[in-house]
């Protein structure tokens, strides 16, 4: 074992070593004797670009070299396929949101899949006859009989079933997260305008397939989501009318919508995604991902793990974690267990009916707008049109033009490669916070029955507390925030986002910071350094730098 | 090199976590074949996924790679001779292409006609409009029927009792539905007996106006001083004062329920005597 490693280990230190030299061009950079690379393998700097396999590896070639040689000798990609492998992507744990939602998509696309092979997307009439008691005998769509039949009928089904919809939740949550980090760290600036746009899409998307997926089971519940649905297109001034004809086959609710959805569910919106992921992606390895301050980052270069095996290892392990947490949500905890809300019924509707946590700001929008409704000549923009499709849009259209409205504040139309720590933008910190209290509030409107049920009051008042918060919260929450960012900006500690170096304890139980060379190539922290890093005091640590920076 | 303490730590974790994937992904199958899908399999297959990726991210961390590998980013702006090149292109381009100017326009109007020829098969998705939306299943003299079919007594004794009621013929047809209620007269409204509330029963349709949502609570609140009665939607929370014409009261709504007018047949059972005169629920924007 340890011999592989070893070997593994050598490629990092060439890598480093091959890297080419990144001064001349750019006239700020660290001096020569402060960079990474390893002298001691300088030996390997002359070898060609397309041995991507270690000098001792390459007089006894195995099936693996001969058969990457062979395919990469059709394409002419040798030293292409280098230079990817030795790509550097910074880390950081803030870095890791994205990748959990490309993880959950690649979770949603194999479970997704499995559930079509027994989902039926139809509103023909039948009897349900399988297993669950309690709907024996009842008329119910095929499209809700199927998905019955994977949820209790099918080995195994309700597992998978319960792991798409789980993954669904995580999807959305973990596209959220990712898009507040670049936006409170301002990697959406220039030059990763289209990026962000490109994230936005794909958010927009990530509802779409999630609002899709939600009404397929043709339960009460979605059925009630749809028929809201119905009421909001069909408010849209001049076309409204005419565009539920043609999205329902006919006057509400008809026979074809389940079976309208299902493939744009499974077909047209994942095959936007994937596009868009491709292009999102694409955009991250051509312009390279943005990295915090610290010591030896600047704007000119990228300091972080190399693809393979540091970075690619611990991304497929994430894959396979993100995954098994998944699993054990969707064996442990039931969601949407859509037996028990029976089959859809125009006539019934049940309270306490919550969308998926990813609507419920639309949701709270419809339920806390006042209503509002206004009528011009015969015409009439009704309360729908405010709540659930100016209000949604003014947001997602804000999302969609963050970049260009910041540089219309800042005149900064420099490149950004370093990130900001929230607190060094305040006005931006404090605008996304505000954003974010009011898309809260929003959030809490979609379950004000559930609130003035828990909290035994009465729902009209959570109602006007609510709209009262939806003023209020936004401004409060800009102002204590951009406070906070102006007592915290005072405060020292740039180099807290850095990993700092090893604490170690000595023998007389003293703890001291023992500075990493190998995270300070320029000498930033050479004071430190020579009070803390008495030779000798931490093995490990020697052994690591002097193979980093000898 | 892998000689730390850390390392080795990192090292045994991989092993315990490549162990434990195994046994999950054995459990896994054992508990599809015992049919024990609601734990062993989800939790087996999750120890597994879990377990690899943990022993993935504990050999990295074992391998103790270089986390701090410098590259340099290539400069992203248009250099001056790349824009020479796009001017020469643009020019060639001009030269070329731009001399035939009506075959331009000819391409254009082509192109453009194709995606005209395409709206029309989009219009197959769903038929236009003809007036269906302004015309339930009630008509003058319709009875009115539970969803079992049975015709509702007017003698019966239905107080503050919410029922859902279909006209006769049309149970279950979504855009009549209907919430039929008896109180005791006096405290109806003059507006609503006008409308058509015949001893104490007044009927609404069921459609919420808002948003569309089955109006399907009944509630009365009976803390001093008044009683109020309240129709509630479940979805967005409107309510309605069914006593007074089902005007909205609280939530979004802005739109009364529209009231079916009540009377009664030769064999005392409630029918409509009149029918809705135009969309229920919730309206287009030319509807109001």
């Amino acid at each position: 074992m340890t011999e592989s490693f070893s070997g593994a280990n050598d490629s990092v230190g060439r890598a480093s070593a091959s890297e080419p030299p990144d001064d001349g061009v750019w006239g700020r950079e660290p001096p020569e004797e402060n960079r990474v690379p390893d002298p001691s393998k300088d030996e390997i700097e002359g070898t060609s670009a397309t041995s991507a396999e270690a000098p001792a590896t390459r007089q006894r070639r195995g099936p693996m070299e001969r058969y990457v040689e062979s395919v990469l000798g059709r394409m002419g990609g040798g030293s292409g396929a280098g230079k990817a492998l030795r790509k550097v992507f910074p880390s950081h744990f803030s870095f890791l949101w994205g990748e959990v939602a490309l993880y959950c998509f690649v979770v949603l696309l194999a479970t997704g899949t499995y559930l079509t092979l027994f989902y039926e997307g139809s509103q023909s009439e039948v009897v349900y006859d399988g297993s669950y008691e309690p709907l024996r005998g009842t008329e119910m769509s095929a499209a809700y009989a199927s998905t019955l039949s994977i949820s209790l009928d099918v080995k195994g089904g309700l597992l998978i079933r319960q792991m798409h919809h789980w993954a669904a939740l995580v999807f959305v949550g973990a596209i959220a997260l990712h898009m507040a980090r670049v936006f409170f760290t301002g990697a959406f600036r220039k030059p990763r305008e289209i990026n962000w746009v490109v994230g936005v899409l794909l958010l927009i998307l990530s509802l779409a397939a999630g609002f899709t997926g939600y009404s397929l089971p043709d339960d009460l519940l979605s059925g009630t989501g749809l028929r809201i649905t119905h009421a909001i297109i069909l408010a849209i001034p001049f076309v409204g009318e005419r565009t539920t004809y043609l999205l329902f086959g006919g006057e509400w609710p008809g026979t074809d919508i389940i079976g309208r959805l299902y493939p744009v569910h499974i077909l047209l919106i994942p095959a936007l995604i994937v596009a868009l992921l491709g292009l999102h992606l694409g955009l991250v390895w051509r312009q390279k991902h943005t990295q915090f301050k610290g010591p030896g980052r600047t704007e000119r270069n990228v300091v972080g793990e190399q693809v393979w095996p540091s970075f690619a290892m611990k991304s497929i392990g994430l894959m396979f974690m993100t995954a098994g947490v998944i699993t054990a949500m969707g064996a442990l905890f039931h969601v949407n267990a859509v037996w028990l809300y029976g089959p859809y019924d125009t006539a019934a509707a049940t309270s306490y009916s919550q969308p998926d946590w990813y609507i419920g700001f639309l949701e709270g929008s419809v339920r806390i707008l006042p209503p509002w409704e206004t009528r011009i000549g015969g015409f009439m923009i009704n309360h729908l049109v405010f709540s659930a499709i100016l209000i949604p849009g003014a947001i997602f259209g804000a999302l969609l033009v963050v970049p260009w409205i910041e540089r219309r504040f800042t005149k900064d139309d420099a490149e950004h490669h370093l990130l900001d720590r929230p607190r060094d933008a305040p006005i931006r910190t404090a605008t996304g916070a505000a954003a974010i209290a009011f898309v809260s509030v929003l959030f809490l409107g979609g379950s004000q029955d559930v609130i003035a049920g828990t909290l035994n009051i009465s729902i009209g008042h959570v109602t006007t507390l609510l709209q009262v918060g939806a003023l209020v919260a936004p401004p409060v929450t800009w102002y204590v925030t951009y406070r906070l960012c102006r007592v915290l900006a005072d405060r020292p500690g740039a180099e807290r986002t850095e990993r700092g170096g090893a604490v170690r304890r000595d023998s007389s139980g003293g703890y001291h910071s023992v500075a990493d060379p190998s995270t300070d190539p320029d000498g930033a922290n050479g004071d430190a350094e020579s009070e803390t890093g008495t030779p000798g005091r931490d093995v490990a640590h020697a052994s690591r730098s002097s193979e980093t920076t000898t | 090199m892998s000689g730390g303490p850390e390392n080795v730590r990192a090292a045994r974790a991989a092993t315990i976590a490549f162990a434990a994937a195994t046994v999950g992904g054995i459990a896994a199958a054992v508990g599809y074949a015992t049919d024990n899908t609601g734990d062993l399999l989800g939790l087996g297959l999750a120890v597994a996924l879990t377990g690899i990726g943990f022993g993935f991210v504990a050999w990295a961390k074992y391998l103790d790679l270089n986390e701090y590998v410098q590259q340099a980013r290539e400069p992203l702006a248009v250099t001056a001779a790349d824009r020479e090149v796009f001017a020469e292109e643009r020019a060639l381009t001009d030269e070329t292409l731009g001399r035939r100017r009506l075959l331009l326009a000819l391409s254009g109007a082509a192109l453009l006609s194709l995606v005209a020829g395409f709206v029309g098969p989009i219009g197959s998705l769903g038929p236009k409009p003809r007036g269906e939306r302004d015309r339930t299943a009630w008509r003058q003299g319709s009875r009115l029927v539970t969803s079992e079919g049975v015709p509702v007594d007017a003698a019966s004794d239905g107080f503050d009792q919410l029922v859902t009621v279909f006209p006769e013929g049309a149970v279950g047809r979504d855009d009549s539905q209907v919430v039929l209620l008896r109180v005791r007269p006096d405290l109806l409204s003059e507006r609503t007996v006008e409308q058509g509330a015949v001893e104490g029963w007044v009927a609404y349709s069921k459609i919420c106006t808002h948003a569309g949502c089955s109006v399907g609570l009944f509630g009365i609140d009976d803390r001093p001083p008044d009683v109020i009665r309240q129709l509630v939607c479940p979805c967005h929370q409107s309510v309605f004062d069914p006593v007074d014409a089902a005007k909205p009261v609280g939530g979004p709504a802005t739109r009364s329920l529209p009231q079916l007018p009540l009377g009664i047949d030769a064999d005392g059972n409630l029918v409509a005597t009149d029918a809705f005169d135009g969309p229920v629920g919730p309206l287009a924007w030319d509807e109001a």
